[in-house]
């Protein structure tokens, strides 16, 4: 009787996300459609090289800041400055290739700056059991007022002079395939993003830590009386989920050669964009990787329009528009049981 | 230990331990630490720059800028070099504390309280749906919002409104109507998203804000552009409708009248949360939705009218914003919102805190054009001790620690 | 016989409090041991002492022989302990094995990969050798509470526990499912391990233990092999005083039909019905009792009566009028009372003081306000007078509910509900994790409810309590009413097979 009463409920909830899924592509298609007929925009412009090419590139700040929120997350600590960590990634690449002349060393010197904003966060959230909203947001407002301010120091401008930037590495063969040879010709960020999207769904899913973290974010306590050490899984999660951030910011700016820091900075809220982008994808690498395409994609139809009819102040608000409608059609996804809640172990 | 060494302790324990109190002592004791942490950041900044003679110099090294001077110039540059030299009460010469020909109604004065009557208006914002626990980040897209309703409202209404005092009357606070309705309409789409679609806010508000600056950006280089102008802004707003300023100077674009609606509303709001119905509820939703579901109070309702509240308080700051400093709408409108932020986390959420903290906030964004002008510091560093401010008095168990560690008490939660 | 845990003058002291004060305890190896003792008489600390959750302030642990301390659970587990707390700690998304393995996970591939298809045969062997039945892959969120709590004694066996520590293990079980409990203790113990649980139940302590150690306030009052006591010799133990086990309720004459409730059903969240086609009506003058396991409705069922949420069909008529549709607020102004079911999330606002509180729910009677204007003084004069009457200690307004223990939360809510002088009174779990005290004093507010004319609606999953208080009785399971009862002709087997679902032998075959 009960078993049969769990599956009904089942079928109800999959009835119920079949029925959410349907209205969201059906608003995202009369979208597209309205766009291509009053802008004169081909099919053929989209199913191309040059435009799966863009969305990659677009992809790579996305889609790592993704991967690394899923491991903040999914351990219980919510991270919602993922965009404060892409800035001062962006940032400390760029100042890093003009300091050291190489690309990789600034390459490097973006994920450090990450890495070190999220130890700071996970201290702040870890050890001193700050709420884990407010200190995200001011990790973000830090980055924000850091990023344009080292710029002006160094550079005398919020933004910084033009730089060296990854090249694209084509692999032969391969990327002389009609429209998916762009995924075979392109800079090494975007390489690495395949490399990071199977690695983490692999860690997440067959390792004994990917257990872990699940556990630390769902039933903190029953991880800890079964010996392992929360804090630490937490520490850990959190730091990779900087590591990852920093991976994006920095090969966000690389890919481009330049940081800009006026208003919103260069990074104008992928990092929020990126917390969407894996709760629609339900927490799974490989989901918010193919959501982050769905908003990269987005992103580059807006850059292409802009050339188009309509005035590209309007254009821009595409994007952001579609991601409020699509957090508001999956907003009952389930996060992790104990996500935002401190944990404290036995008596002191 | 002595009768009084308890007594001390006991008072310490208290300052450790008691509520409103400790709220104060942590948002005080963030703001130093926000200071010293901002001091280094600029010795860093210093040691990264060129400079063809030292600002400073300490241990050996020289420095390009001087915390201790920046610091100087945030603070009493803001407020007009009250100080007098001569009075140096630690070195025992007490001449008069204040510098002759100094007057509280100088011109960087005058921008303090500018920015503080704004800092008022989007830190009640935030602070009002803090307390219902909606985090609102879209003040500043609801302020956009109101800002550019406002403009256009007025300048709509100038040609049949009555010239002179009667025109103002009519139009000061049909300008701040406009502002606060659209402000509120702009507030209630996050507020029916997160009752009605659980779409959390925090993500909803920061895009709404994209969307309210692009769509602003649109209207005033487009359809809404003042005719001949070379740059994005409205028509003017007819002269009536410019909020008087009263024994400052008009040119420096502050109001004694919009600092004391400022001060009303923080009141009223503070009257509302704590002796209306409509507060009680708001506050009980905010602390624990469930026992307000079971006091009767329709949860969802007081979601969206804590957001709808809060978007009409950044609206008026928006609609001060234009009849006060810049008599249109145009672009580039500065980051009150976010500030708004930091007042309200400083002010703990409270209303009244609010009235501290946001002079406190007006100081530093107005010392900050001192520092633009008089230093070689970029100003952005305003921006950093905004952000460090969140991050320390989002972090109260830290300085409970460092107050427990340095008061050597025991105290601590009994476990269950 | 070998002793399997020996402790010595156990003490623990948190800041302000002693929980533990000089306590001995000796269980022997293959036996069942019960810990028998009133909510906050520091069983549970012990156990987390004896687990390496809590450090003890002083005092010996002797394990097997050797005297031991340990600084975490891991200590504890790899000597041979394991605990089954009273909140599993499982993790729901996750299957049988995956919980039962975690933190000890088998691995492959140089430990690159955890070795999914080991853990599951390990579990299965472990199941099997034990009579435990349980599927290893089943996700946990799909169990029953009598499988999860399974899982859970694999989880402590598969690191090879040989002393298990069950934290009330029965509370969230049903009748039949305590009888499989305790022959899964005696598997246990039959194959040579120790068994010592928690409980604050006599009954239980009496069928399930060869031995019962009793604890009052921290200390050790005795331990005693349960062949040679009695009942009503446990109780006065744990209590310090003799106790009135069965409840006095006299005869009161039932007033007319004030609630009907007419084939209400209504979805859970899931979709799934939660209460389907419930009827009853509630009288003037009478304790209408429901009984039944929780989780089987009787949550979805009075959200229905108090407006919290509305049925799909079905009607409520109430004192003439029908309000199957109307808001929380209407109820309220209806006079219908509440005391809810979790005092913590609901009952109370934890941070607010108790002006505040007494409010809560009141917040738009114009007793308290005016025009949208609250009376804080009015307030504070009514908080005062519930605090004086209903005994709410400390005697302070301005305390923070917070701060006061779960029974004078308790009392200050059944004073608040019952000072809005209702015609009816739901009320939910109201002794749940009060004291012995608390809970006569809130059993004689009932009482005399009911022979004021007042209607009463009594949930509760101790049968004992809504047995001695209702005049009449329903069993709930899984949303629908099995039967209803005369609580004074019903047996106790007879109540157990109804809370499975069950019509005992004399009602119609199904």
């Amino acid at each position: 009787m009960t078993t049969e009463v769990r599956s009904m409920a089942e079928i109800a909830q999959r009835l119920k996300r079949r029925w959410l899924e349907l209205v969201l592509v059906s608003a995202l298609l009369l979208a597209l459609g309205v766009l291509f007929s009053t802008t004169g925009l081909t099919l053929g412009d989209v199913i191309s090289k040059r435009f799966l090419g863009a969305t990659l590139r677009l992809s790579v700040p996305i889609a790592f800041a993704a991967l690394g929120g899923i491991f903040a997350e999914k351990s219980g600590v919510i991270n919602i400055g993922l965009e404060g960590h892409l800035i001062i990634a962006a940032f400390a690449a760029i100042a890093g290739v003009i300091m050291t002349g190489s690309v990789w060393a600034g390459f490097l010197a973006g994920i450090l700056a990450s890495t070190l904003f999220a130890v700071l966060f996970a201290i702040v959230c870890i050890e001193f059991q700050a709420d884990q909203v407010i200190a995200g947001l001011a990790i973000w407002l830090v980055a924000l007022g850091l990023g344009p301010f080292l710029s002006t120091v160094l550079y005398g401008s919020v933004n910084t002079p033009q730089t060296g930037s990854f090249q694209t590495i084509t692999i032969p063969g391969l990327a002389s395939l009609p429209v998916i040879g762009a995924l075979f010709d392109v800079t090494p960020p975007v390489y690495l993003l395949y490399v990071a999207v199977i690695g983490c769904w692999y860690v997440l899913n067959h390792t004994a830590f990917g257990r872990w973290v699940n556990a630390s974010g769902e039933n903190p306590q029953a991880l800890d009386t079964a010996g392992i050490d929360v804090i630490r899984v937490r520490y850990v999660s959190v730091i990779l989920s900087g590591v990852l951030a920093g991976i994006g910011g920095a090969g966000y700016a690389l890919s481009i050669g330049q940081f800009t820091g006026s208003g919103e900075t260069m990074i104008g809220g992928r990092g929020f964009i990126a917390v969407v982008a894996y709760l629609l994808g339900n927490y799974n690498p490989i989901g918010a990787f193919l959501s982050t395409a769905l908003f990269a994609g987005l992103q580059t139809l807006q850059i292409q329009l802009q050339t188009g009819v309509l005035p590209a102040s309007l254009v821009q608000t595409v994007p952001y528009i579609t991601v409020i409608v699509v957090l508001a059609a999956v907003g009952h996804t389930r996060t992790p049981a104990a996500a935002g809640e401190h944990y404290e172990s036995g008596d002191e | 230990m002595t009768d009084s060494d308890s007594r001390w302790r006991a008072l310490l324990h208290r300052i450790v331990y008691a509520s409103a109190f400790e709220r104060m002592v942590i948002s005080l004791a963030a703001l130093v630490l926000s200071i010293l942490v901002g001091g280094v950041l600029i010795l860093v900044s210093g040691r990264l720059t060129t400079c063809p003679t030292a600002a400073t110099t300490y241990l050996g090294v020289g420095f390009c800028y001087d915390p201790i001077t920046v610091f100087d110039r945030l603070f009493f540059g803001a407020l007009g070099d009250p100080m007098n030299p001569l009075f140096k009460p630690f070195a025992g010469e007490f001449a008069a504390p204040f510098r002759a020909g100094w007057s509280p109604f100088n011109a960087e004065m005058a921008v303090t309280l500018r920015e503080t009557t704004v800092l008022i208006f989007t830190g009640l914002s935030v602070a009002v749906a803090f307390r219902a626990d909606v985090f609102n980040i879209g003040t500043q897209g609801q302020l956009v919002v109101g800002a550019i309703t406002s403009a256009v409202s007025l300048t709509a209404l100038g040609p049949v409104a009555p010239s002179g005092i009667a025109g103002s009357l009519v139009l000061i606070p049909a300008g701040l109507l406009a502002g606060a309705i659209a402000g509120g309409l702009y507030g209630a789409i996050p507020g029916a998203l997160k009752a009605y679609a659980d779409a959390n806010e925090v993500i909803t508000t920061i895009m709404l804000n994209f969307v309210a600056a692009k769509v602003a950006l649109f209207l005033v280089s487009g359809p809404l552009q003042r005719a001949d102008s070379q740059i994005a802004q409205t028509e003017p707003i007819p002269a009536a409708a410019s909020i008087p300023s009263v024994l400052f100077d008009a040119r420096t674009g502050f109001s004694l009248v919009a600092l004391a609606v400022a001060v009303c509303t923080a009141l009223a709001c503070y009257y509302l949360l704590n002796h209306t119905t409509l507060g009680y509820e708001l506050r009980t939703s905010g602390l624990q939705a469930a026992a307000a579901r079971y006091a009767g109070v329709k949860t969802d309702r007081t979601i969206v009218g804590s957001l709808v509240l809060s978007g009409a308080l950044g609206g008026l700051g928006g609609a001060i914003y234009v009849m006060m400093i810049v008599g249109d709408f145009q672009t580039g409108v500065p980051s009150y919102g976010f500030d708004g932020i930091t007042v309200a986390i400083l002010a703990g959420s409270n209303p009244l805190g609010v009235l501290l903290a946001a002079p406190l906030f007006g100081i530093i964004q107005s010392g900050s054009i001192v520092i633009d002008t008089t230093t070689n510091v970029p100003p952005q560093l305003v921006d950093v001790l905004r952000g460090l401010i969140v991050l320390f008095v989002a972090m109260p168990e830290f300085f409970r620690q460092f107050g427990r560690r340095f008061f050597d008490d025991d105290g601590g939660e009994i476990d269950g | 016989m070998t002793t399997a845990v020996q402790l010595d003058g156990i003490t623990k002291r948190f800041p302000g409090v002693l929980a533990n004060d000089d306590v001995d305890l000796t269980v022997e190896q293959g036996t069942v041991h019960a810990l028998l003792g009133e909510n906050g008489a520091g069983k549970t600390t012990l156990m987390n002492i004896l687990y390496g959750l809590y450090e003890p302030t002083d005092g010996r642990i002797v394990v097997d022989g050797d005297e031991r301390s340990f600084e975490s659970p891991r200590a504890a587990i790899d000597a041979g302990i394991g605990m089954i707390h009273q909140h599993f700690m499982l993790v729901d998304p996750m299957t049988v094995a995956e919980n039962v393995t975690l933190g000890a996970e088998p691995r492959k591939w140089g430990g690159l990969a955890v070795d999914a298809d080991a853990a599951v045969r390990d579990v299965a062997a472990l199941s099997e050798q034990y009579g435990l039945d349980v599927d290893p892959t089943a996700p946990i969120e799909t169990l029953s509470v009598g499988v999860q709590q399974r899982t859970e004694i694999l989880k402590a066996l598969y690191r090879g526990a040989e002393v298990l520590i069950l934290d009330e293990p029965t509370a969230v079980l049903t009748p039949q499912e305590v009888e499989e409990l305790l022959s899964i203790f005696e598997q246990l113990t039959d194959q040579g391990k120790t068994i010592i649980f928690i409980t604050h139940k006599l009954g239980e302590a009496m069928a399930a233990a060869d031995d019962i150690t009793v604890l009052r306030d921290g200390q050790t009052i005795g331990s005693i092999a349960a062949a040679d006591t009695s009942r009503e010799a446990l109780a006065e133990m744990m209590v310090g005083r003799e106790v009135l086990l069965e409840i006095e309720r006299p005869p009161v004459e039932r007033g007319s039909t004030l609630l009907t409730v007419e084939r209400v059903s209504t979805p859970s969240q899931r979709g799934v019905p939660a209460v389907s086609d419930v009827s009853f009506s509630a009288h003037a003058g009478e304790i209408f009792g429901i009984a039944g396991v929780d989780g089987n409705g009787q949550r979805e069922l009075i959200e229905l009566l108090t407006g919290l949420s509305t049925p799909a069909s079905g009607s409520i008529v109430f004192d003439g009028e029908v309000i199957t549709h109307t808001s929380r607020r209407d109820r309220i102004e209806r006079g219908i009372a509440y005391v809810p079911e979790d005092r913590h999330a609901q009952g109370l606002v934890m941070p607010f003081d108790l002006v505040e509180n007494g409010l809560l729910g009141n917040q738009r009677t114009s007793s308290f306000t005016d025009t949208g204007r609250i009376d804080w003084d009015a307030c504070h004069e009514h908080a005062s007078s519930i605090i004086e009457e209903y005994d709410v200690r400390p005697p302070n307004p301005s305390a923070s509910a917070e701060s006061l223990s779960g029974g004078n939360q308790q009392k200050f809510i059944v004073g608040r509900e019952l000072a809005r002088d209702p015609a009816l009174l739901i009320a939910t779990h109201p002794t749940r994790g009060v004291d012995i005290g608390s809970t006569e004093f809130i059993h004689e507010q009932l009482l005399a409810l009911r022979e004021a004319g007042v209607a009463v609606i009594l949930v509760s999953s101790k049968l004992d309590e809504v047995r001695g208080l209702s005049d009449r009785m329903a069993v709930m399971h899984d949303g629908t009413f099995v039967d209803t009862v005369d609580p004074d002709a019903v047996t106790e087997e007879e109540l157990g097979l109804l809370m499975a679902g069950e019509q005992p032998a004399r009602g119609e075959q199904q």
